[in-house]
């Protein structure tokens, strides 16, 4: 396929004490919003922070973007990590000052103008993931890596962060997430990547993905590749997907290695 | 961005941590409690700045490397830990300007919290302290507020050393409690060490003539000589002889900057390594 990639990752592995938590990925991340999906465990995390600097691999290679502007990708970990004693506008001035930004228009961006002048630990869970997606798009990065944007928010908040990450996401700029919900995926990603077990179980256009698994939407497309990837881990399934050699038993990534490639459903364009 | 706006931008953020930090303050105030009292027991105080200094001595080899561990401590570690780390590196602000810009902003620090103390001090000798004949001859009658200040710009050279040996501490150490017992380990290791290995090289037949050179190699050490030399010594016939006053500075410099290099170096490719032993043990499972 054609479609032009942001940032590449040729055969990424990554292990934490001799344990695989990626193995052997290849993903290229396609303008637009790419959601990364998969039980905990699976390596979303792990992947997220690879695309983004933050860990090294211990095999393969990753490309992302030249800086097109003041940093070439922006970055929100799992735990949003600002330091206490600062006011959410302090928080995104320092960083702003960095890429030559204004922390009040990206404050304004996602909603946040009214709560400038709270400490940052004053803020709700919410207020925080979005304080750190303003963070995130500071310098009008080409990828923006967001690692779980909507995790323990209530509703309104979660689809008020998702939707800030896909407001950002066009055809200049990738965004990566990760995610568990599900609908919100449906509702606003252009990709969609699966993972099981530090694998890509599938990858692609969210559409395209869906037809070929003949499933209605995300949820359903979770459940077909990770529940099938999970049977194909059980002692005695013999079904779709479900001929990996994973057999061991173990719910983490550690035996991600001894999965056949059969067991890894390519599709798409993402998938490289 | 140009390099020097990185370390204003990195330096501006610790240096507001640091201020809206209670507990540096509480140190601060200890400090000079300790210094304080240390001088008006000792009595030193009452008669001028270098019998003060006498008495300061001692103390300041234990006081300000305790006081610098303190602030250097969790300079690195914070971000680290937190994971703002990873953040701040998707900027474009380099390892090296980051440490300079955290490093800086705690040398800072160590000036309010050490050095405003022992200032104040010196300001309460100068405005109490009375003649004494006795100490006046002792020291052949020598004594000037230079000699004080000469001893606070060895104070803030000495603690400076130890701000930036406690901040490679703390990119070194993966955790708050790893980073309390490494900063343990350095500031008994700085104390206690370099005299330690003086008097064992001594003990094994090493000549006294190599004493001046080999007290100038480690911080408290060099602080050591270079108060005699400058400041205490001044007030004996014939001064001088203590140490060698380049050698001394060029060390309390010289591990200032291996704490810096240290820390950057640990910054810059801790991740790198953490991926190298990964792939040993990859290898030695496989």
């Amino acid at each position: 396929m054609s479609e032009p990639s942001l940032a590449t990752l040729t055969e990424v592995t990554r292990t934490y004490g001799g344990v695989p938590v990626l193995s052997s990925v290849s993903l290229a991340v396609a303008p637009g919003l790419t959601a990364v999906v998969g039980p905990n465990g699976s390596g979303k995390s792990t992947l997220l922070r690879v695309l983004a600097g933050a860990t090294e691999p211990t095999a393969g290679t990753v490309r992302v973007p030249e800086a097109a502007g003041a940093k070439p990708v922006g970055y929100l970990p799992q735990r949003v990590p600002f330091r206490d004693g600062f006011t959410a506008r302090e928080t995104l001035a320092f960083y702003a000052r960095l890429v030559g930004d204004d922390p009040d228009a990206a404050l304004d961006r996602v909603g946040l103008a009214d709560a400038a002048e709270k400490p940052v630990e004053a803020l709700s869970g919410g207020m925080r993931r979005l304080l750190g997606i303003a963070q995130a798009v500071l310098g009008d990065p080409s990828l923006v890596v967001l690692d779980e944007p909507a995790s323990g928010l209530d509703p309104g908040m979660r689809e008020r962060a998702f939707g800030a990450a896909a407001d950002r996401a066009d055809g200049d700029t990738a965004v990566v997430l990760s995610s568990h919900a599900l609908d919100l995926v449906d509702a606003h990603a252009d990709h969609v990547v699966v993972m099981h077990r530090g694998r890509v179980a599938a990858a692609g256009p969210r559409d395209a993905v869906l037809d070929e698994y003949g499933v209605a939407d995300v949820g359903a497309l979770y459940r077909v590749v990770a529940g099938d990837a999970r049977r194909g881990a059980g002692a005695d399934d013999g079904g779709d997907g479900g001929d990996g050699t994973d057999r061991d038993g173990a719910d983490d990534e550690g035996s991600a290695g001894e999965e056949s490639d059969a067991a890894v459903h390519v599709t798409g364009v993402s998938e490289r | 961005m140009s390099a020097a706006t990185g370390v204003a931008t990195v330096f501006r953020r610790e240096l507001a941590t640091v201020a809206r930090t209670p507990g540096y303050g509480v140190l601060a105030v200890g400090l000079f409690v300790a210094v304080g009292g240390l001088v008006a027991a000792g009595g030193g105080g009452a008669t001028g700045f270098v019998p003060a200094v006498v008495d300061l001595l001692l103390p300041t080899e234990a006081l300000v490397p305790l006081a610098a561990v303190v602030l250097g401590y969790r300079a690195l570690l914070t971000d680290g830990a937190s994971g703002e780390l990873a953040v701040i590196r998707t900027y474009p602000v380099r390892v090296g300007e980051y440490v300079a810009g955290v490093l800086l902003a705690r040398v800072v620090a160590l000036v309010g919290v050490v050095g405003v103390p022992y200032a104040v001090v010196g300001v309460v000798v100068w405005l109490t302290a009375a003649p004494d004949t006795g100490i006046f001859a002792t020291h052949t009658g020598i004594d000037s507020p230079v000699l004080y200040l000469r001893f606070l710009a060895f104070v803030l050279l000495f603690g400076a050393a130890y701000v930036s040996l406690a901040a490679a501490v703390s990119a070194l150490a993966a955790s708050r409690r790893s980073a309390i017992a490494l900063g343990v380990l350095a500031l008994l290791a700085g104390v206690l060490g370099g005299d330690l290995l003086l008097l064992r090289a001594l003990g094994a037949g090493a000549p006294a003539s190599t004493i001046p050179g080999s007290l100038a190699v480690t911080p408290n050490g060099a602080f050591r000589g270079l108060v005699f030399e400058h400041v205490v010594g001044v007030a004996f016939a014939p001064a001088g002889g203590f140490v060698s006053t380049t050698r001394a500075v060029g060390a309390l410099v010289g591990w200032t900057l291996v704490g810096a290099v240290a820390s950057g170096v640990t910054l810059a490719y801790g991740r790198r390594v953490d991926a190298a032993v990964e792939r040993v043990r990859r290898g030695v499972r496989d």
